[in-house]
């Protein structure tokens, strides 16, 4: 079938005898198997012949004129109808018509504006010389840093009630013992001290930008990641129960979820 | 054979050379030389013989009104069967065809040829008009291509060059027209044989 296809395609080639020789032995052995081919083929051929048929009457039509006198009698029409010489190109014509003499006036007022023009620039320039800004120095619109700071302020925090968000929850679902255990580990310590030096990193931009209600929560964690690092190794299961009891009380952790929630929700 | 050829180009060169200064003798030439492929073209379009020596006239009318655009180191053959080309087919919008469009393709039902006895094989006369009808129901394109190809013997590249196609377009083009002759006469294929 794929073959028939490409067969039939080549088959009008074929006809006119422009297959090259591999293409014409395929199309030929597959016409001796294939039925549908040969008789599209032979279709074809038919057509071929038939449109031969007017090839005689062309002949017959031409050997009617005479083809002598013809030239002489088109020469003779020339002149009878006074047929104009298209003596000008379009190309030819339309540069003509763009430095046509009407045209010289523009041509000089534009080339004595461009000079005028190119004058002034210069004299202005040479008189106020262009100055560069300062090496370094980046213009930027006003409160473009307040801007800045407020939004870096913002995503510390978030990042910071994040952290702090899922050491408290560790704190508070865990039993004491292995609170207790697990704030005297490395880890707890080594995490709650990453907490308390970012504090300390973000604490000067809370106290500048209005950020309150964000610096009171991370200021109650603080102080209580604080306590629990130096206290831990001292506390009883019974006092970790309470400090736990202490941070639920006062819903430590949804404070830090409603303060996150709005400090996302003012993106600046 | 490249020389005789650049030989023969350089005389229809100066020929037209000769025609843009209004050189009478040029002209009839070049009309001497070029007059039977343009018949052979419009003849095969229209199949008429006046229609085809009208066309004849007009194309050297407007070659010798065109000379000047005509540039060195173009095919002068190609050149003017492209006026030739353009000739026709206003000629056969205005004579022949009611909006006729570029590209139309009708119904195979459309084509009503002559009522023939069966069982009779047919003179060449009704296989002619059998032909010349299924060829006039093609495209003007395709009609063009076919007539170029099949009666001016002209090269695909050539044919592209006049209709300023692309020349895998003016093979496809024909590869169709011979498709749709095939199926406008496939009712009287069995008159044809």
């Amino acid at each position: 079938m794929k073959d028939c296809k490409k067969i039939g395609k080549n088959m009008v080639a074929f006809l006119y005898g422009e297959l090259g020789e591999s293409e014409k032995d395929r199309l030929v052995s597959h016409i001796e198997s294939c039925a549908a081919c040969r008789n599209e083929l032979e279709q074809l051929k038919k057509i071929y012949k038939g449109a031969e048929v007017l090839n005689e009457d062309i002949e017959r039509a031409m050997a009617t004129i005479d083809w002598e006198s013809l030239p002489a009698r088109i020469a003779d029409a020339v002149v009878k109808k006074e047929i104009p010489m298209d003596r000008k190109s379009r190309r030819t014509g339309f540069w003509q018509v763009l430095f046509q003499p009407g045209f010289r006036p523009v041509y000089a007022g534009i080339l004595l504006g461009v000079v005028l023009g190119s004058l002034v620039t210069f004299l202005i320039f040479r008189s106020q010389p262009f100055q560069s800004p300062e090496n370094g120095r980046i213009i930027v619109p006003k409160g473009f840093y307040d801007m800045m700071e407020l939004e870096m302020a913002r995503r510390g925090t978030i990042d910071y009630l994040d952290k702090s968000e899922y050491l408290l929850l560790d704190f508070v679902q865990s039993s004491p013992e292995r609170s207790a255990e697990y704030w005297r580990s490395d880890l707890a310590s080594q995490r709650a001290r990453d907490l308390l030096s970012k504090k300390t990193y973000i604490d000067q931009q809370l106290d500048k930008l209005q950020l309150a209600k964000a610096k009171a929560i991370c200021d109650q964690i603080e102080l209580l990641f604080f306590e629990l690092m130096q206290t831990s190794e001292q506390l009883s299961a019974e006092e970790l129960r309470k400090i736990q009891n202490l941070v639920e009380e006062r819903q430590l952790l949804l404070k830090i979820k409603l303060v996150k929630k709005e400090l996302e929700k003012s993106e600046v | 054979m490249q020389a005789e050829k650049r030989v023969e180009h350089e005389y229809i060169h100066s020929l037209v050379e000769s025609v843009k200064y209004g050189d009478r003798e040029a002209f009839m030439g070049i009309t001497r030389l070029y007059q039977r492929k343009v018949f052979l073209l419009a003849y095969s379009y229209f199949y008429n013989k006046e229609d085809a020596l009208d066309i004849v006239q007009e194309t050297f009318l407007r070659f010798y009104q065109k000379a000047h655009m005509f540039k060195k180191g173009k095919n002068f053959q190609n050149w003017l069967l492209q006026i030739a080309k353009n000739i026709c087919i206003d000629y056969y919008r205005k004579h022949h065809s009611k909006g006729n469009e570029w590209g139309r393709k009708e119904n195979i039902e459309d084509v009503h040829l002559p009522s023939h006895n069966q069982g009779h094989s047919h003179s060449s006369s009704d296989l002619r008009e059998i032909i010349s009808r299924c060829l006039e129901k093609l495209s003007e394109r395709q009609r063009m291509i076919f007539v170029m190809k099949h009666y001016n013997q002209l090269q695909y590249n050539e044919i592209a060059q006049i209709l300023n196609i692309a020349s895998g377009t003016v093979k496809s083009l024909h590869f169709k027209a011979v498709r749709n002759l095939r199926t406008l006469m496939s009712p009287y294929m069995g008159r044809i044989g």
